[in-house]
């Protein structure tokens, strides 16, 4: 069976690089995807992000990438923003629909403490996922200013300064992460060999 | 929430270099092995700040901070001689996370801040400020610390996080390279007149020093530069030191 994991490019992918890097040190096959008819040649999806809400859905529809996805049924994992986008409604300049694949709001993080939340802070697990399976020193990089808002589908919450927010999703085959595994080293690392080996062996 | 300890590497390509107070060089090693070496060591993030192309009026050496940038699984940040939307384009292409802009925004455009937060989100953009004490207040310096800019480095501080900084980096031009300890009211001022992260450099001479100032200042992260390259203490030594003394770090 083949198993390339497909990174989605698009204008605000600007970490792609970085993220191609980690997952080939993972023991992964990437393909980078800039074309819709892409999507067939993947087994699973990252998608990437650092930028704003708005732009990242505008960038999809221009790169007319947003159809593919919203009707995929790979695997995906969102990373950061691409984590955001996957959500129902975005307020960022703006109200902005998301990709809804998780019912979830993306809003400002509400806490008294230096904004952007930057630096590697730990994860506390609620649910059992086999995204985080084999991990024990829980710590990732985090460098984000809005935080996705919802009850369902958590997978873990991650504590700023007495605000807990959530810092990683699963509905089925959709994984969010708000943290970027590409910098948390070997942590980040295994979390990317544990997706690429979901539906495996 | 962790204080992050950053090794930064001053570079005069293609070598780090070990300024002595901003003047006087001294070669280090390749910035990619030292890289290297403190990701190895446990450093949360990496800072290459070329320190002479500004000054020179030379374009950046896009190369070295390439290679460097693919032996790092953690965040890494380059500045010196940013001048252009398409130069921070080019290094987030190569593998940076952040960009430092320091003299180009001081001297000729601040907007340029605006832009790039713009384009690239905050968090991507760290503001470079060398700071100078005269009489009673700070002075913005540029390109070492060679270059008075008139500007207050306090109301600069807030501009730029207005402007849409999303992390600001303070130097002292007065302590760096002394290796006697961090400018301890400049850290605490800057940390206190901003909402964003600040790291604080400049003046690390034990750590103890490296504690002080976390205590004291409380800022978001500490670079390091001139302690590490001297194999005098490892990240792994502060790491353990400091949280033997109760401040929270990464493992």
């Amino acid at each position: 069976m083949s198993n390339i994991i497909g990174i989605v490019n698009y204008g605000v992918a600007g970490n792609i690089h970085s993220i191609k890097k980690a997952i080939v040190a993972a023991g992964g096959s990437v393909l980078v995807i800039d074309k819709p008819e892409q999507f067939n040649d993947v087994d699973k999806i990252v998608l990437p992000g650092v930028g704003s809400f708005k732009d990242a859905m505008q960038e999809l529809e221009n790169g007319c990438l947003l159809d593919s996805l919203s009707s995929n049924k790979k695997p995906i994992l969102g990373i950061c923003l691409g984590m955001q986008v996957l959500s129902t409604i975005g307020f960022e300049y703006g109200k902005t629909r998301g990709l809804n694949f998780i019912e979830a709001e993306v809003k400002p993080i509400l806490v008294d403490a230096k904004i952007p939340h930057m630096g590697f802070n730990t994860l506390e697990v609620l649910e059992s996922s086999e995204l985080l399976n084999g991990i024990e020193n829980k710590e990732f990089y985090f460098m984000h200013s809005f935080e996705v808002v919802n009850y369902k589908n958590v997978i873990s919450l991650t504590d700023y300064n007495g605000h807990k927010f959530v810092s990683s999703i699963q509905n089925n085959n959709i994984y969010g992460v708000q943290f970027h595994p590409e910098k948390s080293r070997k942590a980040g690392i295994k979390l990317f060999e544990n997706f690429i080996n979901i539906g495996i062996s | 929430m962790t204080v992050r300890i950053i090794a930064k590497l001053d570079v005069k390509p293609p070598y780090v270099v070990k300024p002595v107070h901003f003047e006087g060089l001294r070669k280090m090693g390749l910035p990619s092995q030292m890289a290297k070496k403190y990701y190895d060591q446990g450093a949360d993030e990496v800072m290459y700040i070329d320190i002479v192309s500004s000054l020179y009026q030379r374009d950046i050496i896009f190369e070295e901070i390439e290679k460097t940038a693919n032996e790092l699984f953690i965040p890494f940040s380059v500045g010196g001689a940013i001048r252009s939307i398409d130069d921070i384009s080019k290094l987030f292409h190569i593998g940076a996370d952040k960009v430092a802009i320091n003299t180009y925004a001081v001297q000729k455009d601040p907007t340029l801040i605006n832009k790039a937060a713009e384009i690239f989100g905050n968090q991507a953009i760290v503001i470079n400020i060398e700071a100078k004490r005269i009489d009673n207040h700070w002075e913005c310096y540029t390109d070492c610390g060679r270059v008075q800019s008139g500007k207050d480095v306090l109301e600069w501080a807030i501009e730029v996080e207005r402007r849409g900084a999303g992390e600001i980096l303070i130097q002292s031009v007065d302590k760096d390279g002394r290796n006697r300890g961090f400018d301890l009211e400049l850290s605490k001022k800057i940390v206190d007149s901003v909402d964003i992260p600040v790291v604080v450099a400049s003046g690390a001479g034990s750590l103890k020093d490296i504690k002080e100032v976390i205590e004291y200042a409380k800022p978001s992260g500490v670079a390091i530069a001139s302690l590490l390259h001297y194999g005098k203490v490892t990240i792994g030594d502060i790491k353990k030191y400091l949280k033997a003394n109760n401040i929270k770090v990464s493992k």
